[in-house]
Parts: C-alpha cells; structure tokens; sequence
C-alpha cells in the first residue's frame, strides 16, 4: 500500500466503515510509515474538531420568528394577548359576568323597596 | 401499455441506482406533531422550533459563517416550515424535511452572498470580520505561538475558516456529518446524493480542511 491510497481510507477507517481487509491493510502500512500517521492524526484532529463546533440558538430565536410569522400574516398568527383572558377560555368569563350580574340583580334590585309611596 | 411498462421498469432501475430506501413510518407521536401544524396550531409550531432550533440555528451558522445573516437565515427556515408543512408528505423524517430546507436556503444564500460580495467589490461589503483577514494570503499567514491554538475560541474560528474554503455542497455533508453528526442516510435524505457520493465527497472535504489547518498552525 502507497501513502495515497492509504490516504483514501482515512475517512472509512476513522468512520469505522472499512472492511476486515482494508483494515488490516491500512494498519500495517501505518505501523511502518511515519508520514501517513503523522497524516492520520492530523485527519484525526480535524474531524474531531468539526465536531465541537455545534452552536445554540440565541434566547431570542423563539420570538423573533413569532413576530416574523405574526408580520408577515397580518396579525392571523402569533397575536399578542391579554396576559389573563389569553389564558382563561372566553366562555368561562363569560359565564362568571352572567353569574355576578344575577347575583347583583337579586340583592339590589329584586328586594329594594320602590320607593313609591301609596297615596293615603 | 409496453410504454408504461417500460417506463416502470425505468423507474426501478433508477430507484435500485439510488439505492431507493425502505418507506420511512412515522411515529405517532410525530404524526400527531405534524397534523397539529398543519392545522397553524401555535403550541405545536413553538414544540418544533424548540426540539429543533438549536440544529437548524447550528446548520445555518456553519454554513454561513456569520452570526447576523445566520440568525436571520434561520429564522427564514422556520417560517418557510410554518408556510409549507402542508407539502410535508412523510415520506422521510420531519426533522430531516426540515434539515431539507435548511440546506436548500443556505445554498441560496450563500450563492447571493458570493453574487453580492463579486459585484460590489468594496470594503463596505465585506463584513468587519472578514477584513481583519483581508490582506492575509492563508499560505503566509501562520500562529506564532502554539499555545494560542489551544484556545477554544481561535480553534473554532479556524475550523470555521476551513470549511469556508468549501463549496457548498461539500460544505453541508461535512456539516451535515461531522458537526450535526447525522447518519449516512440522514444526509442522503437532506441532501438527495446517494451514499457512495457522499461518502467520496466528504473524503475530500475533510482532506481539503485537514490541509488547511496544518497550513495555518504550521
């Protein structure tokens, strides 16, 4: 094996995709040629480099697509809402102002004296 | 009839060249994510953009190169998922779809960004951080002191440099592979390339890096 085609199969061998063959290959002409270990180290380093170059999003990432999706549809998505009614389901508002309107109506209104006074 | 016949022994003549894979099964999960989207549903999108972000943000940025456009560029992406996932079929993983779309618009833009940089020509279109290296030929220039290597930060903005020196196919397989670190088949999901392309092309890929960096911190 020759220091290209040894060179070839540095990608396989550091995959850990080369055959039983290739492999055993590879490893000899490694264990008597300085410079294609040399090569491989480097190879080495390099792959394992890339591989530390993994990057997260910023915080903001999240909202700033909301408000591009929210622009771009005219408000249909990603609208802004009241901090309590956004959360609290509008049928359940509505029946609590049903309620306290009722209970208002009959202490203040139904019991309350007319304030008509019948003519002696 | 013997056209259609002949057209359909085509077609898995080429399915077999390609090395056609076995139709992928969604899980439920998945499928429940996905008809959420479909239907806009808010909570669903911000679940993507949350189990996914941090990859696309991370695919873009190395692609790119540029912390600015690749937030920008990103952004892009999930609002092309949000208009289009109606054309997501399943036939392949949602998160490779989207990897799918990442890749193609940093192809683009890239493409734009060269287009603009060749046209203008100017300091003004360089960005600053690329002007600190502007007069710089990468043959000549070299890191006197080996212990400045092992900083973190010089080591990623070398590594960044060399895969810049990529076009950007080979660019997104040694991104796709070395630093998402997806599978062969993943990559040949996103990229459309069958795996022996893939395979080869990396090999030089990560040559040409290997060569780079031993020029810079010889």
């Amino acid at each position: 094996m020759d220091h290209q085609s040894a060179a070839e199969l540095f990608s396989s061998f550091v995959d850990g995709d080369l055959g039983a063959t290739e492999k055993s290959d590879l490893e000899h002409h490694l264990a008597i040629c300085i410079q294609c270990r040399t090569e491989l180290e480097e190879f080495r380093r390099a792959v394992g480099g890339l591989g530390r170059l993994k990057h997260a999003a910023p915080d903001s990432f999240l909202p700033q697509i909301q408000e591009q999706i929210f622009l771009r549809s005219r408000g249909r998505f990603f609208g802004r809402r009241w901090k309590l009614f956004g959360r609290i389901p509008f049928e359940w508002v509505s029946l609590a102002m049903i309620i306290a309107m009722l209970v208002y109506y009959i202490l203040h209104l139904r019991g309350a004296p007319t304030g008509v006074q019948p003519v002696p | 009839m013997e056209a259609t016949l002949g057209l359909r022994r085509r077609v898995q003549v080429g399915r077999a060249r390609f090395g056609r894979r076995a139709p992928f099964e969604m899980s439920v999960a998945e499928r429940l994510l996905i008809s959420r989207l479909k239907e806009r549903d808010e909570q669903a999108f911000n679940e993507v953009v949350r189990s996914h972000g941090d990859k696309v943000f991370s695919l873009v940025y190395r692609m790119i190169g540029n912390r600015a456009e690749a937030e920008d560029l990103a952004q892009e992406v999930f609002v092309t998922v949000f208009k289009t996932v109606d054309s997501f079929r399943g036939e392949s993983k949602f998160s490779t779809w989207l990897l799918r779309i990442a890749a193609n618009h940093c192809k683009n833009r890239i493409k734009y960004l060269s287009r603009r940089r060749t046209d203008g020509g100017g300091l003004d279109d360089m960005p600053e951080d690329k002007m600190a290296d502007a007069g710089r030929a990468p043959l000549q220039a070299h890191i006197d002191a080996p212990d400045v290597l092992l900083e973190a930060a010089e080591l990623e903005g070398l590594m960044q440099e060399a895969i810049e020196t990529l076009d950007e196919e080979h660019r997104l397989l040694v991104v796709l592979r070395d630093v998402e670190e997806l599978s062969y088949e993943e990559i040949g999901e996103v990229s459309g390339l069958p795996e022996g392309t893939i395979k080869s092309r990396l090999h030089r890929a990560r040559m040409t890096i290997k060569e780079y960096l031993a020029r810079r911190t010889r």
